[in-house]
């Protein structure tokens, strides 16, 4: 059922394909030809109805888009309709060639869309769904097409956690974050495979969002945070067709952070400590660090059919050379879908996807814990720049102030850290149409990850491993995950009514296992990680198992009456392995109505209303929240020495915890759609609410005394709710033959309110690097957004005394920073703290227009967030005094200088303040391309069907208020609990990338 | 007809699960069934063996804590985080990051005890296989509270494993005196089930729970007890493999440790750690910034010794030159201690702390973090001055008592050959001879983790942070400051253990 749009409508197209014969009597009768393309990707058409106007005379196109009419009228017109496309009438021409181009009609109300377990006619959906077209997916290269969402849709935010690195994770929200503690992140399924991961992007037809209870429940206890439902290519019936797109992209760091040259550091050291003497070199290392990076992205793929049969195969080559030196990420990636109408009411399919990718990177942002050191751009930044790569006598330098660690050329050059991650699905289903109306489907698919990562540190990192005398690691994790599922669809017209009835079954295990091993000391540096044996310190190895097993029933009923009322009913069962004892099984229905108002008596003839549906929907969603084994009661081995042995010890680490269970979301959506002038104009309102209970959070009102070594016990106590409102406007704006312009317009915002906790206590979290030595940087408090920065107020600096409201920290003096001190106790402690920024944006948008000229296209993509702030730790630690500095600290306070703003040159503990918060709200110009595609008589000359070539830009404006590199900055957001409440928190984020990409499209 | 039938079979296969749901932990520690010999109970004191030898307890948390708590250790670095110098001034409040780490992990410690002695219950074993499990677990409880109780006086007291956590949420505090008594209890306990001797040091003997047991009479003021307690060590000396090394500095030389028989028990470090497990600090709490010395990247100059310390220490004594260290090398020079600040201005000029620093063996991590060094939780030269002090106290003026110091200074003494320090000889008053074992105690034990509870249950605050004294701490209050605060955190948790000790 996961079937694609275009598929549906050839295949509705061959029934209204006839043959006509007319004999003409009159005038003199003229033969004329021509090809059929799709304007949107220039692939010809078949079975596109070709009528003379005002007759019966006509034809249809064959399988290579051709055509010929033979006409009788020299002033004849002909009519060029097919299914999913504005019809298009054009006069013949002199030399009977009529080419035709047509347009997609984006808005038509008959588009099928894919639903869960199932398709449905775009007019009939009663929940809030939003699709992403394929041309959207791949307008520019990315990594993967997770990054391609961003600013497609309304309530979708896609948050990469270190910004255009090669490879780093991105998560991506639906509607705000349902939960605190347990994954936020929307549940993928690709072509039918739960839980499946993206295909590179010109391998998708369509992706559709499932964002409300109504369309979500049926995924039941996983459909709490929405849902991706991925679509991949498939054959189409007719000729071969061979596709080349080939990419090239040139990119470059488009934001440094200004940073002292090497004497002034050596003058703002001096004043710090008299003593510091200036180094021997002049340094940047940013410039040592960065480089032009590059994209290069190569796709081949078949596809065709004939009646039985149809296929899509393709490659990907994708190499992304990062703008870090020596970050790299190679990807070779295949697709391959095959379908086969095997008798009149058996069709089977079988769908491949392998993607082998080969991470080749260096640390580039600073993990959690440790004394931080170990990336190469907060290093980068705070690295004395009076300090050479190497000191005379070849060794790498450290930094020599503040903490010691490496510098970041000699992190970046001589640090390895690989991941190779192949990923292979086998999809099989069977659709058999057992009586009129009730068809049997079952899926079979298998899926497996394999991934390998291996780190090396040389002994010549001073900080890092000269000590060890080298460090190397090796972890590798093997996923295995069966999905079978069957179900059955029934169809029946009732009068004026139809009903569709679906019942399912799904089971679905996956089965983890990960190991890995280290060592320390080698003989040598130039062993990387692959002779562990070779070091004389060998680290403790691992290894794990982790399996989960979900059986679930679900069902659906849709009915329709009277192309006016529709209802929706679905419901899913969920039992799962990962449950508690006493809560094995979960049950989350919905339902939905939707009234089609313009097919009321009243508006069916209206001329400016062409569509108006009005759509409300409640329903229970779920979150499994639980982690395998959370809820048993378990030991924890410990690390243990008795007698200068290793000893196998462990220790109690927490009781059986039966009675938890999973997160339920309860959701209200109420949507609008409306569309004016034959939907030239669609608009899609939409509001939500979004209460989520029983969230599981951290009960630590357990004394400590109880001794065990996990103190929080687990309990589903939290209330989160989220609310928003979502815009959708598409138009056309200007729809003629040689000029058409569309715009694609979103808007979102999401009101996140943390609603309960555990007895009502504030939760402070820390997201600082380990060296900061915090212990609170944002807290979640009832009636607050998640994730409010938590700090002191900044005030200016101590002149000799503090002014009124203000001190400082215990023996402040002149220079010194001053606080708001809240309790008035005349000193600054940790009770002067308030909330001092909220990361969460008002809103945000995504703005697309497409204009075409001709032969010409141009397409103009903004993408904004707007009103959250960001707290940049960059900065926090750069005005520390331990490190290099922003030229802000030339101004410092002096007693000369006392109109200022900036603190005395001293070294300060790393204290959040609101100094460092931000406005981090940003306009950005995403794409910017301009195509051509040569004209097709051209093409057809050198045996082509289609070329085009585009000339695009990405990232090449950002407005901005925010000083760091890029104001998509989400330090720490890896990982479920971070992902939730981390948010804003910028710390050396690699930096906003700007590229120049050429493409080429060829289609034979 | 036949399509009829394939519908039943189908719609049969829908709703037929084929699985219980179940989870089998296969690789994870359930504790079902995982402990079914004395063997096993083992796993469980190695668990709460483990749990000490961590960051949150020796490694760092509570070591340095009674370190800088004494007279003989203050702060280096003044840039040192805040909740250490309030340890060290006398600053504490009851959300001080130092005892808030280190409470949770001593609890964790016992509970694994509890947890071992409720297993020994349920195994069907002969008492002689199951007494040498039973009895360390009944010490390293013991053990733990011992320092609890030090530190806190009244606190929860369990002794045996939770298996309801809101019963145990509203226990009331426990009085010292009956913590005491279970202390005892449990160390009588272990010292008849215990062996003369183990193979290995860092589990405890007969004679380990003796000296423990003359440890806790010493500070209850029990000093009859006291005695007997360390003159059973005294007296079985052979039959428990004891005595005193040859050379003061190999109890401090990792390399040597392994061949003395000095260590009643120790905590043992190999090396090696996973993350905080197994990893002490306090090399690079001790070390001296930027020193060049062991190429282990100079230590943190957190834990430094005042300047009086090495004044008042007479140059002639061996264990002086062990205990301190005066030079650095720095930039390949060996340099006098008042050149330290110049190369890190965190340093200060005075002697540092070379007991965890000079022989420490390979190291783990940076600053000499995860030495290979064993501390001695007690060591039998402790053992000869609490039976000298006791005895003092009950029959002042023997020889005996006398004897026991003179063990002490003649190994000492045989470090350097020197002549300092000298046998005590007759004549002392009860009270000279009092102050004299204190101050031996000094300076054999120093650094040793011992002075801070020699300083409290002597309650001798007002003198040694007295003017003049070696470490001056003008905020000393001896109605607040004998005592830690309980941790804020865990009296919102539980009310019932409030109030909290006077003045926090």
């Amino acid at each position: 059922m996961c079937e694609s749009r275009i598929t549906k409508r050839i295949r509705n197209s061959l029934f209204c394909v006839s043959f006509l014969t007319v004999s003409l009597v009159f005038g003199q009768q003229r033969e004329i030809s021509g090809t059929v393309v799709s304007n949107a990707d220039g692939l010809v058409i078949p079975g596109v109805n070709v009528i003379e106007k005002g007759t019966t005379n006509g034809t249809s196109t064959d399988f290579d888009g051709n055509y010929s009419i033979t006409v009788s009228d020299d002033n004849a017109i002909l009519v060029f309709s097919f299914i999913g496309f504005l019809s298009k009438e054009l006069a013949i021409t002199a030399n009977g060639q009529v080419n035709v181009r047509l347009e997609e009609d984006i808005s038509s109300l008959d588009e099928v869309v894919v639903v869960g377990y199932g398709t449905s006619k775009k007019s009939d959906i009663t929940g809030s769904v939003s699709s992403v077209k394929s041309e959207e997916l791949s307008a520019f290269p990315v990594l993967t097409a997770e990054q391609s969402l961003q600013g497609r849709a309304a309530g979708v935010a896609v948050q990469s956690n270190n910004g255009g690195e090669p490879g780093a994770p991105i998560s991506i929200s639906i509607r705000g974050n349902t939960s605190i503690g347990a994954c936020s992140a929307a549940l993928v399924v690709v072509d039918c495979f739960v839980g499946g991961t993206l295909p590179q992007p010109a391998d998708i037809e369509s992706i559709e969002i499932l964002k409300d209870a109504s369309a979500t429940a049926i995924y039941g206890s996983r459909g709490a945070n929405g849902v991706i439902l991925v679509t991949t290519k498939k054959g189409r019936r007719g000729k071969m067709t061979v596709e080349v797109n080939s990419s090239y992209s040139s990119q470059n760091v488009s934001e440094r952070i200004e940073l002292l040259n090497a004497s002034q550091f050596a003058a703002y050291r001096q004043a710090i400590n008299p003593a510091y003497e200036q180094g021997p070199a002049e340094t940047d290392w940013q410039d040592l660090i960065y480089t032009t990076g590059s994209i290069s992205n190569h796709q081949l793929s078949f596809s065709g059919g004939s009646e039985k049969i149809n296929y899509y195969v393709s490659g990907n080559y994708f190499n992304q050379e990062g703008v870090v030196i020596n970050s790299d990420f190679e990807r070779f990636s295949f697709l391959s879908n095959i379908d086969v109408q095997a008798t009149d009411k058996l069709k089977l399919g079988f769908n491949a996807f392998a993607n082998v990718g080969n991470r080749d990177g260096i640390q580039s942002q600073a993990s959690s814990g440790g004394s931080g050191g170990g990336d190469v751009i907060s290093t980068a930044y705070r690295f004395a720049p009076d300090t050479p790569v190497q000191d005379a006598n070849g060794i790498n330098t450290t930094n020599p102030v503040g903490d010691q660690f490496d510098n970041p050329f000699a992190i970046a050059t001589e640090s390895v850290d690989e991941t190779k991650t192949d990923d292979y699905r086998a999809n099989f289903y069977a659709d058999y149409q057992i009586i009129s109306g009730l068809s049997f489907k079952t899926t079979f698919g298998y899926g497996t990850t394999n991934s390998t990562r291996g780190r090396f540190l040389p002994s010549t990192l001073i900080g890092q491993a000269s000590n060890q005398g080298g460090i190397a690691s090796i972890e590798s994790l093997k996923r295995k995950d069966i999905l079978s599922e069957n179900y059955l669809t029934y169809k029946k017209e009732i009068g004026k009514g139809n009903l569709t009835v679906l019942l399912g079954y799904s089971y679905q295990k996956t089965r983890t296992e990960t190991f890995g091993a280290a060592a320390q000391n080698f003989i040598s540096n130039s062993l990387s990680y692959f002779n562990l044996g070779a070091g004389s310190d060998i680290q403790t190895p691992f290894s794990e198992l982790v399996e989960r097993e979900i059986i679930s029933q679900f069902g659906r009923i849709n009915y329709e009456y009277d192309d006016r009322y529709l209802f929706t009913f679905t419901a899913r069962r969920d039992g799962s392995s990962n449950f508690s004892r006493n809560n094995k099984y979960s049950f989350f229905p919905s339902g939905a109505i939707g009234w089609r108002i313009s097919n009321e008596k009243f508006l069916q003839d209206n001329k400016t209303i062409s569509n108006l549906k009005l759509r409300a929907s409640y329903g229970l969603t779920g979150n499994p929240a639980i982690s395998p084994y959370q809820s048993l009661a378990s030991f924890q081995r410990i690390y243990s020495n008795v007698g200068d042995q290793p000893v196998n010890a462990v220790v109690p680490e927490q009781l059986a915890n039966p009675d938890l269970k999973w997160e339920t979301s309860y959701q209200t959506n109420i949507g609008l759609d409306i569309g004016f002038l034959e939907n030239r104009i669609a608009l899609t309102l939409d509001y939500y609410n979004i209460d989520t209970e029983d969230l599981i959070l951290g009960d630590s009102s357990a004394p400590e005394y109880i001794g065990f070594a996990n103190l929080t016990s687990l309990r589903n106590i939290g209330e989160i709710n989220n609310k928003g409102f979502e815009i959708t406007l598409n138009t056309q704006n200007i729809v003629s033959e040689n000029f058409t312009w569309s715009t694609d317009f979103n808007w979102s915002r999401n009101r996140n309110e943390v609603v309960k906790l555990v007895d009502g206590q504030d939760i402070f979290l820390d997201s600082s690097p380990g060296s900061f030595l915090q212990d609170e940087t944002h807290v979640l408090r009832e009636g607050e957004p998640v994730g409010v920065f938590w700090g002191y107020e900044y005030r200016g600096v101590n002149q000799g005394a503090p002014d009124p409201g203000t001190a400082g920290f215990a023996e402040t003096g002149p220079g010194d920073e001053l606080f708001t001190d809240i309790d008035g106790d005349g000193v600054i402690t940790g009770a002067d703290r308030k909330i001092i920024g909220d990361p969460n944006p008002d809103w945000i948008a995504g703005l697309n227009n497409n204009f075409r000229y001709k032969d010409f296209d141009l397409n103009i993509f903004f993408q904004a967030s707007v009103g959250g702030d960001i707290f940049s730790y960059t900065f926090l630690e750069l005005a520390s005094g331990e490190s290099n500095a922003t030229p802000e600290v030339l101004n410092a306070w002096t007693p000369t200088n006392t109109n200022t703003n900036i603190p005395s040159a001293a070294v300060r503990e790393k204290r959040i303040t609101d100094r460092f918060v931000y406005d981090g709200g940003y306009v950005r110009l995403k794409n910017l391309a301009l195509g051509y595609t040569l004209p097709t008589e051209i093409v057809s000359k050198i045996g082509l069907q289609s070329i085009r070539l585009s000339l695009s830009g990405q990232n090449l404006l950002t407005f901005t208020d925010f000083p760091g590199t890029d104001p998509e900055a989400s330090y720490q957001s890896q990982g479920n609990l971070n992902s939730n409440v981390n948010r804003g928190f910028d710390y050396g984020s690699y930096p906003n990338i700007r590229s120049y990409t050429i493409s080429l499209n060829l289609k034979f | 007809m036949i399509n009829r039938k394939y519908l039943g079979i189908l719609l049969a296969l829908l709703f037929i699960g084929c699985s219980d749901l179940e989870e089998v932990p296969l690789g994870q520690l359930s504790p079902d069934g995982l402990i079914n010999s004395p063997e096993d109970v083992q796993t469980l004191i190695n668990g709460s063996i483990g749990n000490m030898a961590t960051e949150a307890y020796w490694g760092r948390k509570l070591s340095l804590s009674i370190m800088l708590r004494s007279d003989m250790v203050s702060i280096g670095d003044q840039g040192t985080p805040g909740r250490r110098q309030d340890v060290d001034r006398f600053s504490m409040t009851s959300d001080n990051g130092m005892v808030t780490a280190l409470w949770p992990r001593a609890y964790q410690v016992i509970a694994g005890t509890n947890e071992a002695l409720a297993a020994v219950a349920t195994l069907d074993a002969p008492a002689e296989q199951i007494d040498p499990i039973a009895g360390q677990a009944h010490f390293f409880r013991a053990y733990t509270y011992y320092h609890l109780v030090r530190l806190f006086e009244d606190i929860p007291y369990l002794d045996t494993p939770v298996e309801n956590i809101d019963d145990a949420k509203s226990i009331s505090k426990t009085p010292a005196e009956q913590v005491y008594a279970n202390i005892i209890a449990d160390l009588e306990r272990a010292k008849e089930m215990l062996p003369n001797t183990q193979q290995v040091r860092s589990l405890p003997s007969k004679a380990t729970a003796a000296g423990f047991l003359a440890s806790v009479h010493l500070t209850l003021g029990d000093f009859q007890n006291a005695y007997n307690e360390a003159k059973f060590v005294i007296d079985g000396e052979a039959d428990f493999n004891l005595g005193l090394a040859t050379d003061f500095q190999e109890l401090f030389d990792h390399s040597k440790q392994a061949g003395l028989n000095e260590f009643l028990l120790s905590l043992d470090f190999n090396g090696f750690s996973e993350g905080d497990d197994g990893r002490d600090y306090t090399p690079a709490l001790t070390g001296i910034r930027a020193n060049e010395r062991g190429d282990i990247g100079g230590g943190w100059s957190v834990a430094v010794p005042t300047i009086n310390v090495y004044n008042s220490w007479d140059g002639r004594d061996y264990r002086k030159a062990v205990s301190l260290d005066t030079t650095g090398i720095f930039g390949g020079e060996e340099l006098f201690f008042d050149r330290f600040p110049e190369f890190d201005s965190r340093n200060i000029q005075s002697a540092y702390i070379a007991k965890y620093t000079r022989a420490i063996g390979p190291t783990g991590t940076g600053n000499g973090r995860a030495s290979s060094l064993n501390y001695a939780l007690m060591r039998y030269a402790e053992v000869l001055l609490i039976a000298a002090e006791a005895l003092n106290e009950i029959s002042p003026g023997s020889g005996e008592a006398a004897a026991y110091v003179n063990r002490v200074r003649a190994r000492a003494r045989a470090g350097n050959g020197s002549d300092f320090p000298a046998d005590v000889t007759g004549g002392m008053s009860q009270v000279e001879f009092r102050d004299m074992v204190l101050e031996e105690r000094k300076w054999e034990l120093a650094f040793e983790f011992k002075r801070w509870y020699d300083i409290k249950r002597r309650q001798l605050g007002p003198e040694v942070f007295g003017p003049g004294s070696l470490e001056p701490q003008p905020n000393f209050d001896p109605s607040r400051d004998y005592l830690f605060p309980l941790p804020f955190d865990e009296l919102d948790r539980n009310p019932n253990l409030g109030p909290n000790n006077p003045g926090y």
